[in-house]
């Protein structure tokens, strides 16, 4: 059936890029969630709240050197150091996580874990919003405006930034993931965690660098999502934690590429499913239908491919 | 196949001599509820209520989690569907118009959230634990999105009012103590059918899948028929849930119906202990009963006689402000304990409680006995007769 499509082409370029921005966040959340799967098959529910505080880290970050008065290349050492504080943010709430509220459960009935991650994750979301008082912070706009590009087909520095970023942040997991010891441990422990234990690695060592190479990326996505949104608030995290799990689930959960394509999928379909379904006759859909398309979607994969794009392992997993 | 015969023992959920429910805690607690409304005050009759209310919400979701080990994250949608039903079915203020009676309503209601329930379960029952968990959460803020966007149907974000009392018999259910009564023979009734079923066959079928889904299959046990019918009946509680709340407060708004309700059902099943019906009491009292408590009149005159501790804090802190010289302050006054605790910050401490149960006693404050002697016994433990109830 041919789709005359009224919009513009710049129309669909602009929302495919405006996909591609929102799905790279997701990207870098979902990884958190599919590597943490991957070792522990367990669903990290404060992930969401780790890349939350890894935003409110990198605001501090840049608010100390200067906040809305940068200017020059202090712009760019800034916005490193905001990643860079993210980062350790991020990393040092996975840690706490892990050691206090995941470890101690490890051989505990199934769903415990879960309450517990559930109980961390309110606990943070409410500190956060009792210190801030319910109030949104702002990320400095210090970042450059504009945008690059062939005529009309342009994007904007920020976008280009953002994408960015969280491809190369990808690129160094797969890297780390791939081709190091670690990476090959890591591997090892999601195979089987008993054989890999019996093969001398150590597997808590190993599961703790997961949270923390989960984290690392939560706290990029933190200060990516301030610098693009600007408005960051201790409820952030709830939402892009949902829809982030969804991406993992929608690539296969427990494969990391899976995350990586889930959530560029996740946020093209959102953008471009709902301008889409705008296009037939009839049909005005609001900005909060976004979330509905994404869960429906999420439905319809689960029963026409329920491991995933890229998923072989779940089937057979309990 | 043929049927296996198992020795008698093995084949029971409650071993030979012992009743699966504890006699005296369930009187003195029965007796208890039925006499604490004449010399509790309106406002205690309210959070009892919601006690109740939510002792039976639990004990719905405690059929899904606890006795099937299927984990539902979205249990609100059935609550949302039970008292959206009364709501836009009796009430004047409702888009519908329709104004049945309630007796007509409640049914329909009932129904509603059974069918929601079958449907959402058959596409992803067949499928493992964890999708069950991310699709029921999904459907969960669906509803609510639904609820918020639909507005000629449901009335958008301002929700639907003017939600009359019901009678029942010429007994007009209106004050906090009728709501009281009503929603605790609620409880009473689900949690007696609940125990029933779950020591019948569908509970043992129920009880096989939650160990371990492959065996259970492999005996015979159609696995998906038995987790639609545990997903059903807890769909059908949860709308039975928000039948009495929307009845009860009178009106109903998309805001009442957020994954908090989802989550706080939750926690009451699993912090007092899964598969357990005392667990869900005592995990009601926990989640529903004391954040409501902490806000009672009665509440800070009792903490007033805590002044003195309240100055020995504020020593030690004076103490510390002059070594260390950061702001500290100073602690409100003690009968202000309660209500100071902000909205926000009685979740921060919820929250850290939620954890703490979890990692000190992992199988809840009262597991069920049933998983207590698989964590405490080995198997052969329960071949030599054990007396006593535990």
């Amino acid at each position: 059936m041919p789709v005359v499509f009224l919009a513009s082409a710049t129309f669909w370029w602009d929302q495919f890029i405006n996909g591609l921005t929102t799905g790279s966040i997701y990207a870098l959340i979902a990884l958190g969630y599919t590597m943490v799967y991957g070792v522990l098959q367990m669903i990290n529910f404060a992930h969401g709240e780790v890349f939350m505080l890894g935003s409110f880290a990198g605001f501090g970050v840049m608010s100390v050197m200067g906040g809305d008065d940068l200017s020059g290349a202090m712009i760019a050492v800034a916005i490193f150091a905001a990643l860079i504080g993210a980062m350790a943010a991020s990393m040092a709430t996975s840690l706490a996580l892990e050691r206090f509220a995941y470890r101690p459960l490890r051989n505990a009935p199934r769903l415990a874990p879960l309450i517990s991650a559930i109980g961390a994750s309110i606990f943070l979301q409410y500190l956060v919003l009792e210190q801030t008082e319910a109030r949104a912070k702002f990320y400095p706009g210090v970042f450059p405006t504009g945008s690059i590009g062939i005529g009309d087909f342009d994007i904007r520095y920020i976008q280009l930034f953002l994408i960015g970023a969280s491809l190369t942040m990808m690129a160094l997991l797969f890297a780390v993931v791939q081709r190091t010891r670690t990476g090959r441990a890591i591997r090892a422990v999601a195979e089987n965690p008993g054989n890999a234990a019996l093969m001398g690695i150590n597997v808590n060592r190993t599961i703790v660098i997961v949270f923390l190479l989960g984290a690392a990326m939560a706290g990029v996505a933190g200060v990516l999502y301030g610098l693009f949104f600007q408005a960051i608030r201790g409820s952030m995290g709830f939402l892009p934690g949902i829809k982030a799990f969804t991406a993992a689930v929608l690539g296969g959960i427990g494969s990391i590429p899976g995350a990586v394509a889930g959530g560029y999928t996740l946020g093209l379909a959102e953008t471009l499913g709902r301008e889409m379904l705008n296009e037939l006759p009839g049909v005005d859909l609001g900005n909060e239908w976004r979330d509905v398309i994404a869960f429906s979607l999420l439905v319809l994969i689960l029963l026409f491919r329920p491991t995933g794009i890229f998923g072989e392992k779940v089937s057979h997993r309990a | 196949m043929p049927s296996l015969r198992l020795p008698r023992r093995n084949a029971r959920s409650a071993p030979r001599g012992r009743l699966s429910w504890a006699p005296w805690p369930t009187a003195l607690l029965l007796a208890a509820a039925i006499a604490v409304p004449s010399f509790a005050n309106t406002a205690w009759m309210g959070m009892l209520f919601f006690v109740a209310l939510y002792v039976g919400l639990g004990l719905g979701l405690n059929v899904v989690v606890g006795f099937a080990g299927l984990l539902d994250l979205g249990y609100v949608a059935f609550f949302a569907t039970g008292a959206y039903s009364v709501a836009l079915l009796t009430s004047p203020a409702s888009p519908l118009d329709m104004q049945l009676h309630f007796w007509a309503a409640a049914p329909i209601g009932l129904l509603l959230a059974l069918v929601v329930g079958v449907l959402l379960g058959l596409p992803v029952l067949p499928l493992r634990g964890d999708y069950l968990a991310i699709v029921t959460l999904g459907f969960g803020e669906i509803i609510r999105l639904f609820l918020v966007n639909q507005r000629d149907i449901t009335n958008g974000s301002s929700g639907v009012s003017a939600i009359g009392d019901p009678s029942f018999f010429g007994w007009v259910v209106s004050s906090n103590t009728d709501w009281y009564y009503v929603a605790f023979s609620v409880a009473v009734i689900v949690a007696v059918l609940t125990a029933r079923l779950r020591d019948s066959r569908v509970g043992r079928a129920w009880e096989a899948i939650r160990e371990d889904e492959d065996v259970a299959g492999a005996m015979g046990i159609n696995t998906t028929k038995y987790k639609l019918m545990a997903f059903a009946i807890g769909a059908l509680i949860g709308g039975l849930g928000g039948v009495l709340y929307a009845a009860f407060i009178g009106f109903v708004s998309p805001a009442a119906f957020s994954l908090q309700v989802s989550i706080d059902v939750l926690s009451i099943v699993v912090i007092g202990g899964m598969g357990s019906t005392w667990g869900v009491i005592v995990g009601s009292f926990v989640i529903i009963g004391i954040p409501r408590i902490l806000l009672f009149s009665e509440t800070a005159d009792f903490l007033a006689r805590f002044e003195w501790l309240r100055n020995g804090i504020n020593n030690i802190l004076g103490g510390l402000d002059a070594i260390v010289p950061a702001a500290i302050g100073e602690l409100p006054p003690a009968e202000d304990w309660g209500a100071e605790l902000g909205d926000d910050t009685r979740f921060v401490i919820f929250g850290a409680l939620l954890v703490a149960i979890m990692v000190l006693r992992p199988s809840g404050i009262i597991p069920s006995r049933r998983r207590q002697l698989e964590f405490e016994h080995p198997p052969e433990a329960e071949l030599s007769p054990v007396e006593g109830v535990a």
